[in-house]
């Protein structure tokens, strides 16, 4: 597993397209490229209920906080699995 | 009519364990007769889980669910371990009053393995254990306190991963905040809260994990969909992949 990094200066900030963002039951493909990790969660984290500490992966790979999405990215906020039974 | 032998493992005769169990049961004695269910618990079935569990009496969870199930069907060999599972490194002390087994002592090649315990450290003991073997299918599934729940299946075949040790999505698998009952004392154990959980969730994650054994053993279909969340509340469920072979998946 590795950590991608990729600053909004090096992308392209304001490029269209879609990617598709997910937390647990949510899935949405969303107008948030050229957002940062953090900004995609704070969009999204009330509505769907992401924690603030959670991770974004994309893929296998955890996401720096930084990393600003690009088209046809898949970013899955981590959901902690059910833990009783 | 299917006719190959299977050994299943359930470990962990709980709120989803009971149901599980008697799903697993009826799919065994009706596709694969002669194969064994074993049922692994230390703890006992008390009033106080009448509930959300599904015991007709008391006593040991594992041994008093394979009697009941041996009762009921006749293809089927239902062997109760009444030990708790521990991992290879627990140094700690094992006496008639608590009885444990070591997860590698327990599975072997080709076993399909129900990890339905209540607690994160006890599966990954199990997920561990799994992944030093060639051929594998380990499922497991948890709910919260509501209507939310979750299901995963870890697959290994001839000595590869062929869906990731939960361990790579979830970092409670790497670090669990929680402990295995079968390494704390009796007192420790009597103190654990076992929440305000709801049967139909618990229902909910037995139905799902025995659809993914039917789709993937039975079925014989691959395990795409490796892992599933659920909200009975909102009523939906979200498939994800977690096979190893995916690269990032585009929209």
């Amino acid at each position: 597993m590795s950590n991608i990094n990729e600053s909004a200066t090096s992308s392209a900030k304001a490029s269209n397209g879609i990617a598709n963002i997910r937390f647990g039951v949510y899935n949405q493909p969303s107008q948030i490229v050229g957002k940062s990790v953090k900004e995609t969660r704070e969009q999204f984290g009330r509505l769907w209920g992401i924690p603030n500490d959670a991770v974004a992966y994309k893929g296998k790979d955890k996401l720096d906080e930084n990393y600003v999405i690009q088209p046809n990215d898949n970013v899955e906020f981590h959901r902690r699995a059910g833990e009783k039974g | 009519m299917v006719s190959e032998n299977k050994r299943f493992v359930i470990v962990g005769a709980g709120g989803v364990g009971t149901w599980l169990a008697e799903g697993v049961a009826r799919l065994l004695e009706w596709k694969y007769p002669g194969s064994a269910l074993i049922i692994v618990d230390g703890d006992n079935y008390e009033e106080k889980n009448k509930e959300r569990q599904h015991f007709t009496k008391m006593g040991n969870k594992a041994s008093v669910k394979a009697l009941e199930l041996t009762q009921q069907f006749s293809k089927t060999i239902f062997i109760p371990v009444p030990k708790w599972i521990v991992g290879d490194n627990f140094n700690g002390v094992t006496d008639d009053d608590s009885p444990k087994m070591k997860a590698s002592d327990l599975l072997i090649e080709n076993d399909i393995v129900l990890a339905v315990v209540d607690n994160f450290a006890a599966r990954k003991i199990l997920f561990d254990a799994a992944s030093n073997l060639d051929n594998i299918d380990v499922f497991t599934g948890g709910n919260d306190d509501a209507l939310f729940g979750s299901i995963y299946h870890y697959q290994r075949r001839n000595g590869v991963a062929i869906t990731e040790h939960p361990v790579a999505f979830h970092p409670e698998y790497e670090n669990p905040p929680d402990k295995n009952p079968g390494e704390l004392s009796c007192q420790e154990r009597a103190e654990i809260d076992g929440g305000t959980q709801l049967l139909a969730t618990n229902m909910a994650v037995a139905a799902m994990i025995l659809g993914r054994i039917n789709h993937t053993i039975v079925d014989k279909q691959n395990p795409e969909v490796s892992e599933i969340y659920f909200d009975l509340g909102l009523g939906k469920a979200e498939p994800y992949d977690r096979r190893t072979s995916l690269s990032e998946v585009s929209v």
